[in-house]
């Protein structure tokens, strides 16, 4: 009995644990559904008033509309070069290489703050205002990293062999890549995909720096917004976006397995 | 005869040097797209700031036309942003160690969990790395608030009379950056308690040492460079953090991302704004260098990511 104890006491520090890991986002569903004019833990009242509120804040649809043309495009960019990138990487033998892997990593060193100040300065010099195409350029550059881990783990230990055979039997380099090489590597580029996508559609710091008044995704959205404003509104916008991300998540589970997912990232 | 020879080799050597220039221009076309995104805005805006931050402040135009070093001296010289410096490291340090000390448990519960189990534990604790940021910074606004749920509780219970200020605090600030930064600590430990072979852990039981006992002598030491290399990485990341200093923190709790951002945006000194930024850099690359440093040095070493 004394042995179980420690056992006891180990589960219950490790609940607690998960507890702290999953209040504030219970928090932020639950309180999405309170009838009173401000936010309430726990919600008094049952009701779905601020999602239907939310048909007279137009400017929330926009954003989110905007944070998921960015993300997308984001995305499908930075996982074509990204994985372009990885090939010569891997496959490749030249001067240079160690100087173009440590510049293609480094903004994860670089803290965002600094890269958005830097972004910001650089685009009023070249007179690009803010637009999708300005937030998609400075993501890219965010999620690039993430593309190539995830595209060169899946690339090594690669049999090339089997490409060779689809030479050898007279397939051009084009068909041996579509048909050989990226239904392969296919789960690590589509994880890349996917942590781009959520990498974009997170970003408030670069974000902010480059947004104009029309032209402002839904992270800045939501921080301007609730630097004014303690009102449930913001609740249930948070409560749709995290409904989407599970949402998300779980075609991802169907599509590749979190298993899967988490071990390429390594 | 022999200048045939000759000639048969000069064409084989032609091809092969046609064929190593052809693998040559089609490496660069694989690495152009990436390479001239990178050089054009990343390398090119950061080079321009570092240059903006050795000019002087101009109130009509932001950026003056004089050369100084005044911006990095004042900086250093200035006690009140020295403190900011200070705090910026205080709050990343304490991340660190309640980091570790909380992440501990739940990588070792996960790594002795088998299939389902473990699949749901293991989403459970990424979770957060896919929620927004800015969305889990809120919820602990709605929890510290002064009528939030933590103070609400406590007056409940009666254990307190007057609502604490827990947000807006350097606590707040923590809190919240231990909640976005565990993930990256579990998966580092959790990468070398699993290399850890079994036997050692029951040769240790059979040999009569108790939990505590293994603990310390057996599973602690062997797990360390996972311990150091999820620190490093955690305090890297929280001393460049932006996100939730601004939610949790404000500016009643500045650090050196708050500034730099409050100096560019709110002051529009962007000669000054630079300077921090950099100094910002300075910081973070001191810390990941000691960290590939110890990886290196270790060849447990986990990667992460």
């Amino acid at each position: 009995m004394s042995r179980k104890l420690p056992k006891y006491f180990f589960n219950f520090v490790c609940l607690l644990v998960y507890i702290f890991l999953l209040a504030p986002i219970v928090v932020v569903l639950l309180s999405s559904l309170t009838t009173t004019e401000y936010i309430v833990f726990p919600p008094e009242g049952l009701t779905l008033r601020w999602y239907t509120e939310l048909i007279e804040h137009p400017e929330f649809m926009q954003s989110f509309t905007l944070s998921i043309i960015v993300a997308f495009g984001t995305a499908i960019i930075a996982t074509a070069i990204g994985t372009l990138a990885s090939l010569a990487v891997v496959r490749r033998q030249f001067k240079g290489k160690t100087a173009i892997v440590q510049l293609v990593g480094s903004p994860l060193l670089i803290p965002s703050v600094v890269f958005g100040v830097a972004l910001l300065q650089f685009y009023s010099w070249i007179g690009l205002a803010a637009s999708p195409l300005a937030l998609i350029l400075g993501h890219i550059i965010l999620t690039v990293p993430f593309v190539m881990r995830l595209v060169v783990a899946s690339l090594v230990g690669f049999d090339r062999s089997i490409e060779q055979a689809a030479l050898n039997l007279g397939a051009g380099p084009m068909k041996v890549f579509f048909h050989i090489t990226l239904p392969i590597i296919k789960s690590g580029v589509i994880a890349g995909a996917i942590f781009a996508f959520i990498t974009s559609f997170d970003d408030l710091t670069v974000a902010l720096f480059i947004v104009s008044t029309d032209v402002v995704t839904l992270p800045v959205r939501i921080y301007t917004y609730m630097q004014y404003q303690y009102d449930p509104i913001i609740t249930s916008v948070s409560s749709i976006m995290i409904l989407f991300t599970v949402v998300l998540m779980l075609i991802i589970e169907r599509v590749l397995g979190v298993g899967k997912v988490f071990s390429s990232k390594n | 005869m022999q200048a045939g020879i000759g000639t048969e080799h000069d064409l084989l050597l032609q091809q092969k040097k046609k064929n190593v220039n052809k693998k040559r221009l089609d490496t660069w076309l694989l690495l152009l797209p990436t390479l001239g995104i990178f050089i054009f805005f990343f390398l090119l805006p950061l080079f321009f700031l570092f240059i903006t931050s050795f000019k002087n402040f101009d109130a009509s135009t932001g950026v003056g036309n004089e050369w100084t070093l005044q911006n990095y001296i004042k900086f250093m010289s200035d006690p009140f942003y020295l403190g900011v410096v200070w705090r910026t490291v205080k709050i990343a340090l304490l991340t660190t160690l309640i980091t570790i000390i909380i992440s501990y448990p739940v990588a070792f519960q996960i790594s002795r969990s088998k299939g389902r189990a473990r699949n749901y534990l293991t989403l459970l604790v990424l979770s957060p790395l896919l929620i927004s940021m800015v969305i889990r910074c809120y919820g602990w606004v709605i929890l510290l608030s002064n009528n939030g749920v933590v103070n609400n509780t406590l007056l409940k219970l009666g254990w307190i009379d007057q609502p604490l200020t827990l947000l807006y605090t350097e606590l707040s600030v923590v809190i919240g950056m231990v909640h976005v930064l565990f993930p990256y600590m579990v998966l580092s430990i959790m990468g070398s308690l699993e290399k850890i072979d079994p036997s050692v852990i029951r040769a240790s039981q059979n040999l009569g040492a108790g939990s505590f006992r293994t603990f310390f002598s057996i599973l602690l030491p062997l797990t360390l460079p996972g311990v150091f290399a999820g620190s490093v990485m955690v305090f890297s990341l929280s001393v460049s953090s932006f996100v939730t200093p601004a939610i949790l923190g404000g500016p009643q709790v500045k650090v050196m991302s708050y500034l730099t951002y409050e100096q560019v945006a709110v002051m529009l000194n962007w000669p000054y704004g630079g300077a921090i930024g950099f100094l910002l850099i300075l910081i973070a690359t001191i810390t990941i260098i000691a960290y590939s440093k110890i990886l290196a040095r270790s060849e447990k070493g986990v990667a992460i990511q």
